[in-house]
This record gives structure tokens, C-alpha cells and sequence, in this order.
């Protein structure tokens, strides 16, 4: 096949095409909504909740509304001058514009100032005061799951997802959903076991901290909304509003230009219905813009505890797994009911496991909300079960990678679902993580305060399923191409990618398509960008909107008389006399897939497989238990690299960042529900000097046979092994085992005195 | 941030006239200052800028001047504190990082009264002194006595001028902190080390201001307390094992 196209000479998949916004962003011209400034724009600054779970008895407002420069003060009374019933969130509708009636954390807004000047509506802030009869709140998920304090009387599940039906009106309860898997019969097996093992491992709450905060901009007229939102979904957030206001899809206009990070912070409704309401109110332009400190109240990532038991046959292979997970969903539900169940399944591991019993639970607590981050609970899971992989292997007395070679997953074989593994290369990348790590070579052990380590871990993760992506492409009548898709590009590139995917098809550079933006308006339909999907669906809709395309332009040049080499600037020639005219091409795509049954068992549970491992080396001062990473290496699966560079960077970016996950980064909250570190001085993302000295990034050679040119998501899987092989090396450094993240210097201090 | 004043004298007695004003606060180089701004711990009506003040020489002889709005960037650089005191060098090379050392100031360093900041303890251990400029003239006080507490210092509506070290010589000098998360975080302690003559040892961060101690045995004295970076029992021991280190260090200093 020839891939060449007239400007260049390699192909266009496969290819390490720089950016194409990288020119914008380095001159400081990429669009960001935090730019945005439109005539008569009020700024919007949010009172929060003092109290983690109280009865609102009073607002008092005047003081605030008296301060000269201020347009308005906004309490949920108004909002429902607006919307009746303004409770939103993509899995129940639990999560109110602002609170109504109650609030059920500290940092909840409950009330907002809209000014001119954004210094004056922040100064009112300071003076609105509001009165709480404190309510007995929950904290801890385990604890959750039997409190007397309950943070939703009744449970509103949104409809949109039929497996979430039976919790409606469901009262006296902080589970909000609980999955179940049962396949063969683990408790038999844990009888006839050689050895039996069972673990407890819990993670922390931890913020995205993308470096643009979340911003939301919203201007109307009294029917008609325009959003400009730094939003990973803006399809869902225009059914959303629409759904809210009452208002068919075509008055909602949602816009997305380039976003600075999300990690799944900027999902579903966050601001925007908010900003809508304030606009309509206002009958003004009206902006939000979150400080970085704000961001902590807005939404987080799960803290988890999992109970995992395993039993073990005398030649080292798992007969039997037992799973006991329960996810901290904070005071609304957000996606966290999605996060227990997809992820759920998932969490015996990337292991040939017969009899499997796992119970995962979706818990409100009196937290911030907790909702996806980079992993979609994959990294909770991968943290626990690859501690507790480690352990039996050294109980047993069995090399780690060679107890993980027994029990490995392969080709063909049936996951923990009864779902076939197909294009999974988990024993490709388990292999090349043992050359790379060099593990079968005597290490260096270290000698006096400083003992070196290593140690590896390896994960998985079924794309979340089923979800859409739609995209067209348009060629014009001089041959150049534009590519519509509602993706957004978060930093992750993939407008790049997509240029790269409908160049290939149209034997076109990458660099000479553009890529249009989310624009509800314009852009057709997409589900987000979010759990790696959209290389694989909205590269999939692209290419199949590309062939759509070029099928269109082959029946014109027949039609027409002309070669099927004839150029496309001469088939609009030919045809309309002159340079007019253009082609769209239209992609849908969705996969196929069977919802679990009662059992939690299903033949179709995903449309591919992420893989990631990690290998660490490290040293540990035994007089501080100070880590240091000498070398961290990730390898992962992601089918065929589209464009290798970028596979590159989102490996070791996911890395750091669970780097960060897994040493420093830890909300801390005071008996009260107060978060103790709202601020970047005392909530600690790495820096370039945490950085290992050594750092290998590789994707293995594999081809994911469904995924457009053979590809698949890459932006999470660099995350899942880097905790537990940080935990494992220091295990075997010192000793010391760690079951709770972050893996503290003090922690480790601790067990070595 | 509240709207505020900012205002730009250009001689030191304008200034300290400018500064008896309500709700007034001096500003160095703002990378404090900001911040507290920001997150609503001080609202100033007015600022002054020290700016305009020509305090930014660096002058070397026996001893060293230092003029209180010289950068810290510039001091890092400077060749005469590279040869004649190594040690401000090597720690400047690891305060906070370039961008912030490049608008800090020598002046606002000291003067912020900030435990965790890396100046206060090492320039007490080479017996510096400030010069501190008031209304009713000019005094000289060691920069240990600068500190009352936490964020407290023990300036009357006076603005520091200089700060003057005493040459090193050949004496052995350390400064160590160490960071319980991550590598540019705020140092949970900080042990200042200069020996030979008479030996000065100060330990910062893990207690409220820059403390003297004599020897291991003072440790079991200091006033500790748990906080984000660690449990009061953990920073102690951290001062113990940084301690022991930073002797080492200053012993086998090289000049």
C-alpha cells in the first residue's frame, strides 16, 4: 500500500509528527478559555461551605450585596427561579448548582457574587456569612458503609444507565452502587488450597491539579446559551443542560478550544451549569475561573481500601481470588458508581484466576467528590493486587516475574468476566520489563544507611464500554482537508493523531489538515475524551469518516470521466466548472459489547485491553527512610504506536504523575472534614528534581486488530504499575512493606526503628 | 487579591515616612508577599517598594556587605561570595528555584521570619549582622536576634539596610535541610553548621525561628512540633541525623 503523500515521503501513521498546535502554544496564541473576555462580562466568585455536613439555616447575603461593585449574589433560591429541580451528574442526579437545603462538605458552594470586577465579587465573598445546624458526618469509606450519619437521604441514579434502575428512592444508605462478580466457586477452593494469603491495602485522596484550574464561561440570550468550557465532554454537557433547562439540544452551544491538562477533572457538569444559570439570571456574559486552591473542592480521586485474598496451589499457581473493594466517593457520586463496576471487574488482576469473587462499592462520604483520574480506579486496584502478588511471591519463595510468568493471563484465555483476552500483550510486556530491568544480572544491594531495592508490577484495564464517537471530514475543492471531531485536545494530541489517522486514509500530510474543535454547534457528537477511548473510537469514526470521504471522490472521478489517480482539485474542476464544491465524509462509531450479568459475567465486556508495567530501582536512607528512584521503566501496550514520540511522553508523563500519586501527594483533611492543605506550599506534585535519574519508555511491539492502523488508548496506561513496584522495591531494599499510599519517608522510618 | 497602592520612593528616609501609614506594608522582591496577598492572610492598602533605594550592592573585603534588596540570584552569582564564603553559594544553589531567587531579596529573606527559609539559619551560624534603618536612626543586631516566633520578627517599623558576615577564613561550613516530600518542598529541618573558633550551630524549620545549640544533647531541649512535614518525634530525630551530617560535611568542607 502506498502511504506516501505529494508533500512527504513516509507515511503518516507510524510517524513522529510534531504537534500541530505546538507553534501556538509555544507564541502564546493557542485559544484557553481563561483568555476569554466578552463586553460586559460579570465574574462569578463562589462561598463555600464551612461545614462538612450540616443544615443550611441561613444565608446572609446583605453585606455582600451592599458592597459597592457587586451586580448580584446568587443562592440556590434564584438558581431555581431557573431550573426547579437543578440537581445534576452523569450516574445520579444527587449534585445540586449550588446547595440546597444541605451541605455535605467543606468547600461546597453555596452561594456566588457576580461583578464586573473580579477583586470586588472576591472581596464580597469574604463578607456573606451563613449559619449550619451541624449534622454527624463520614469520612472513611469502610466506615461508610455502616454509618448512622447519611449523606444522601434518598438515591436519585440519573436513568441514563439501566444497570444503576433498581437504586431509585433507595433511602438510608452511602452505597451507591454495588457490583458483584462471581465466576466458579472461590470459597471451595480457598479449602483446597496449598496456601492461603489475604491482604489490606488502601490509597489516599488526591487532586488532578491540571495547570489550567477549571474556567467556564457562559452567554445568553432568553433562548439561546453559548459555553465556552474547559470541558473533556462538551456533548455531555450540552444534553446535560438542555436536560436541565428544559431545552432542546440545538439552543445549547458548547465550546471547547484547547484545554492545560485534565486527567478527568474536567468531566460531565462541573461549572457549567452554574455559569449557565448565573447568564440567564444576569442576562450578562458571565465567567468563572477557579483557583488552583479551589480545585481541591471541586473534584478529586478516590481513596480506596481493598481486601484481597488468594489462594495458591503448591506449584505456585492462583486457584482462587476473593475481592473486597470500597471506593470513597465523596458527597456526590459524580462518575464513582462507573469507576466501582468498570474497574471493578478488573480487579483480580491480569491473572488465569478459575474461581473469582469480587465486590466492589461506590460510597458517599462527607468529602470532596471523587470521580476519574488518569486510570479510572485501574491504579487503586493495580496498587493492591500487585503489593499482594509480591507478598506470595516471597512467602512462596518464587522470583516475582517468574510467579507472575505461572499465572499470567494469556492470549485466548478468559478473564475474570468470561470475556476471551484478545490483542492483550501482557506477556510481551511482562518479558521486556524483565530485559530491561535486567532481572536475571546480580544487583547491587548497597551497603551502610543506604540499601538499594527493586521491583515491578504489572496491570491492565478493559476500555470503559459502550460509548460513541461520530467525526466528519471535509475535503475541499482545492484538495486540502479539514477533520471534525468533538475530542478535546487536553495536551494529550490528539489532533495531531487524528490529522495523522484521516491523512493516511487520504494520502495526505498530517501537518496541512486542520482539525476543528469541540463546537457543539458544529462538531458532531462524541462521548468524551476520557479512559484512553479516543484514540480508538474517535480514531476509529475518523478513519471511517476519511474512507467515507475518499469513497465519495473515487464515485466522482468515475462519474466524471476521470482517472483514478486524477488529483481532487481537478475532480471539483471537472464537475463544477471552476474551484467549488467540497466532499464530507461522515464515521460513527461504537463498539460492540453484552452488559454483565447478575453474576457480573459477560463474553463481551470490552473492545481491547490497556497494559502497563513498571520496574524500579531505588535506594533507601535507612536513617531518614527517604526514597530515591535511580531508574523507573514503563512499558506498556498500545497496540500500534500512531505516532511514537507522543506515546512516548503520555508513558512517562502518567508515570510521573503516579510518581507523585505514590510518594508525596495526600489530602489531608482534620477531624471536622477540613482540608488541612488547600495550597501548592503544602500538597506536594513532583518536581523536576524527583525525577528518576534513569527513566526507559517503551510501548512493545503489538497490534491492537480492531483499532484504527492497529491502535489503541495510551494516555493511563503508564500509571498502573508505578505505586506497587515503587512499594515492592522498597520491600525489598529495607524490608519494609507499606500498604497505604503515600509511601511517606516517615512511614518507612517507622518500621525500620 | 484586594486592589491595592503601590508606591515608589527613592530615598530610605521617604520610605520609613511612607511606611508610618495604616495598613502599609514594605516590598522587597514579593515573592512572599504575594502570596499571602493572594490567599487573603494580608491585605494591604498600601505597598512601598524598596525598589528605588540603591540597597543592591555586594561588597567584598575582609568581610561582606550585602545590601538588603541585592537578589538572591545575584548573590549566587557573585564571584567574591563563591571564594570567600562557598557556603552561601552551594545553599543559594538550592533555595527554592531560579525564577523566585531571581526577584527574592537578601532583606526580605530575613525580615519574612519564615522558619523554613534557608538564610536565617545559615547567616546566624557565620555571625552575621543586619543593619536595620528606623526613624530615630540606624542599629546593628545579630540576624538570630531578628526572630521573636513563627512569621514574627522583632523590627520596629524599621526596614533592614545591610547585612554584613564576618570572613569565614578557613573554618568548615555547612548548611543541610531536608525535604519529607517532595524535593522542592519546604524543608522540615535545616541545620546550619560553622566550625573552628568557636562553633555555631543553628537548627531551623523543625522549630519556629533559627535556635543556637551546642551540641546533640541541646536537640532533646528544642520545641518541636508535628505538622504536614512530619511528627514532632520524626522531625527530631531528622535534626539529630542532619546534624550529625552537616558536621561532617563543614569537617571535610573544602576551600
Amino acid at each position: 500500500m502506498k502511504r506516501a503523500t505529494q508533500s512527504t515521503e513516509t507515511p503518516q501513521v507510524g510517524r513522529s509528527v510534531p504537534r500541530l498546535e505546538s507553534w501556538l502554544k509555544v507564541t502564546g496564541r493557542a485559544e484557553y478559555v481563561h483568555n476569554l473576555r466578552l463586553p460586559g462580562m460579570l465574574y462569578g466568585k463562589i462561598f463555600r461551605s464551612t461545614v462538612a455536613h450540616g443544615r443550611i439555616k441561613r444565608i446572609d447575603v446583605a453585606a455582600a450585596q451592599a458592597l459597592a461593585g457587586v451586580y448580584r449574589v446568587v443562592t440556590s433560591r434564584e438558581v431555581r427561579e431557573v431550573i426547579p429541580d437543578p440537581y445534576y451528574g452523569p450516574a445520579f442526579h444527587d449534585q445540586p448548582i449550588l446547595a440546597i437545603d444541605k451541605v455535605r462538605y467543606v468547600g461546597e458552594p453555596v452561594a456566588v457574587v457576580l461583578a464586573s470586577d473580579p477583586h470586588v465579587a472576591e472581596e464580597a465573598v469574604h463578607l456573606i456569612t451563613a449559619e449550619y445546624e451541624e449534622l454527624p458526618a463520614v469520612y472513611d469509606e469502610v466506615e461508610a458503609m455502616t454509618s448512622k450519619a447519611i449523606v444522601h437521604e434518598v438515591l436519585r441514579p440519573a436513568g441514563t444507565f439501566p444497570d444503576l434502575k433498581h437504586l431509585k428512592d433507595r433511602k438510608n444508605t452511602n452505597v451507591a452502587l454495588e457490583f458483584r462478580l462471581r465466576r466458579g466457586n472461590a470459597e471451595k477452593a480457598f479449602r483446597d488450597a496449598h496456601r492461603v494469603f489475604e491482604h489490606r491495602f488502601s490509597t489516599q485522596q488526591v487532586m488532578h491539579t491540571p495547570l489550567e484550574p477549571l474556567v467556564s464561561v457562559a452567554e445568553s440570550t432568553e433562548s439561546s446559551l453559548t459555553i465556552h468550557t474547559a470541558s473533556q465532554s462538551p456533548s455531555f454537557v450540552r444534553i446535560e443542560i438542555a436536560r436541565l433547562l428544559g431545552w432542546p439540544e440545538n439552543k445549547v452551544r458548547v465550546r471547547v478550544p484547547f484545554l492545560g491538562g485534565g486527567f478527568g477533572a474536567k468531566l460531565y457538569i462541573k461549572l457549567e451549569a452554574l455559569v449557565s444559570v448565573l447568564s440567564l439570571l444576569a442576562r450578562r456574559p458571565v465567567k468563572i475561573s477557579l483557583t488552583m486552591e479551589e480545585q481541591f473542592f471541586t473534584i478529586t480521586k478516590h481513596a480506596s481500601t481493598f481486601r484481597i485474598k488468594s489462594g495458591v496451589s503448591k506449584e505456585g499457581r492462583i486457584l482462587a481470588r476473593e475481592c473486597e473493594v470500597w471506593w470513597n466517593g465523596g458527597a456526590y457520586a459524580d462518575i464513582g458508581p462507573r469507576v466501582t463496576q468498570k474497574s471493578g471487574f478488573t480487579a483480580p488482576g491480569p491473572y488465569d484466576i478459575e474461581h473469582v469473587a469480587v465486590d466492589s462499592y461506590a460510597l458517599y462520604t462527607n468529602l470532596p467528590p471523587a470521580g476519574a483520574l488518569r486510570g479510572f480506579g485501574i491504579p487503586q486496584l493495580v496498587w493492591a493486587y500487585e503489593g499482594h502478588t509480591d507478598l506470595m511471591a516471597r512467602e512462596l519463595g518464587i522470583d516475582p516475574i517468574e510467579f507472575r510468568r505461572r499465572n499470567l493471563l494469556r492470549e485466548g484465555r478468559p478473564q475474570a468476566t468470561g470475556t476471551v483476552m484478545k490483542d492483550a500483550a501482557l506477556e510481551k510486556v511482562l518479558e521486556r520489563i524483565s530485559v530491561l530491568m535486567e532481572w536475571g544480572k546480580p544487583f547491587d544491594r548497597g551497603a551502610g544507611t543506604i540499601r538499594k531495592g527493586r521491583g515491578i508490577a504489572i496491570g491492565f484495564k478493559a476500555c470503559v464500554s459502550p460509548t460513541t464517537s461520530l467525526a466528519a471530514v471535509n475535503v475541499n475543492a482545492d484538495g486540502s482537508c479539514i477533520v471534525y471531531c468533538s475530542t478535546a485536545d487536553m495536551g494529550q494530541g490528539s489532533d495531531t493523531a487524528m490529522a495523522q489517522i484521516a491523512g493516511e486514509v487520504l494520502h495526505m500530510a498530517a501537518e496541512s489538515i486542520t482539525v476543528v474543535h469541540s463546537d457543539t454547534d458544529v462538531t458532531p457528537y462524541d462521548m468524551a475524551t476520557l479512559g484512553s477511548r479516543s484514540l480508538f473510537h474517535m480514531g476509529n469514526a475518523v478513519k471511517l469518516a476519511a474512507e467515507d470521504a475518499l469513497s465519495k471522490l473515487n464515485v466522482l472521478r468515475k462519474e466524471l470521466g476521470l482517472a483514478a489517480d486524477c488529483p481532487i482539485p481537478d475532480i471539483f474542476k471537472k464537475k463544477y466548472g471552476m474551484q467549488a464544491g467540497n466532499v464530507a465524509g461522515a464515521g460513527s462509531y461504537i463498539p460492540s459489547y453484552k452488559s454483565p450479568d447478575a453474576n457480573g459475567l459477560t463474553d463481551n465486556a470490552t473492545p481491547f485491553w490497556m497494559v502497563g508495567a513498571s520496574g524500579v530501582e531505588l535506594e533507601v536512607d535507612t536513617e531518614t527512610g527517604k526514597v530515591r528512584l535511580t531508574r523507573l521503566v514503563n512499558v506498556a501496550d498500545v497496540g500500534t504506536p500512531i505516532n511514537p514520540k507522543i506515546v512516548e511522553t503520555q508513558i512517562s508523563g502518567a508515570a510521573i504523575m503516579q510518581l507523585g500519586f505514590t510518594l508525596h501527594e495526600k489530602m489531608q483533611f482534620d477531624a471536622q472534614g477540613q482540608l488541612r492543605n488547600a495550597s501548592f506550599a503544602e500538597y506536594k506534585i513532583p518536581g523536576m528534581l524527583d525525577l528518576p535519574a534513569s527513566m526507559v519508555n517503551e510501548a512493545v511491539v503489538a497490534e491492537q486488530k480492531t483499532g484504527p492502523f492497529g491502535g489503541k488508548g495510551v494516555g493511563e496506561s503508564g500509571t498502573f504499575g508505578v505505586s506497587p513496584a515503587i512499594a515492592n522495591a522498597i520491600h525489598d531494599a529495607v524490608g519494609v512493606r507499606l500498604t497505604a499510599l503515600p509511601l511517606s519517608a516517615e512511614s518507612i522510618w517507622e518500621k525500620l526503628k | 487579591m484586594t486592589p491595592f497602592e503601590l508606591l515608589q520612593p527613592g530615598s530610605l528616609g521617604e520610605a520609613l515616612a511612607l511606611l508610618d501609614g495604616a495598613d502599609t506594608r514594605p516590598f522587597g522582591g514579593g515573592t512572599a508577599l504575594m502570596l499571602m496577598m493572594k490567599a487573603g492572610v494580608l491585605r494591604p492598602q498600601r505597598l512601598v517598594s524598596l525598589r528605588n533605594l540603591r540597597l543592591d550592592a555586594i561588597e567584598a573585603n575582609r568581610s561582606l556587605r550585602i545590601g538588603a534588596m541585592t537578589t538572591l540570584r545575584a548573590l549566587e552569582r557573585s564571584e567574591a561570595v563563591r571564594k570567600g564564603w562557598p557556603v552561601i553559594t552551594r545553599t543559594l544553589r538550592t533555595l527554592s528555584n531560579v525564577r523566585v531567587r531571581n526577584v527574592a531579596t537578601v532583606g526580605g529573606a530575613l525580615a519574612h521570619a519564615d522558619p523554613h527559609m534557608d538564610l536565617p539559619p545559615l547567616l546566624s551560624a557565620l555571625g552575621a549582622q543586619v543593619v536595620v534603618a528606623g526613624k530615630g536612626g540606624e542599629r546593628t543586631l545579630p540576624v538570630e536576634d531578628l526572630y521573636a516566633g513563627y512569621l514574627e520578627n522583632t523590627l520596629r517599623n524599621e526596614l533592614i539596610t545591610h547585612v554584613e558576615i564576618p570572613a569565614l577564613g578557613k573554618r568548615g561550613a555547612a548548611y543541610l535541610k531536608c525535604t519529607t516530600r517532595s524535593a522542592d518542598d519546604w524543608p522540615a529541618v535545616g541545620v546550619a553548621v560553622v566550625l573552628g573558633g568557636e562553633d555555631r550551630i543553628f537548627v531551623s524549620a523543625a522549630t519556629d525561628r533559627p535556635v543556637r545549640i551546642n551540641d546533640e544533647a541541646a536537640i532533646d531541649a528544642l520545641k518541636i512540633e508535628g505538622d504536614l512535614h512530619g511528627s514532632a518525634d520524626y522531625k527530631k530525630h531528622l535534626v539529630r541525623v542532619y546534624l550529625r551530617r552537616a558536621i561532617d560535611e563543614a569537617r571535610n568542607a573544602v576551600h
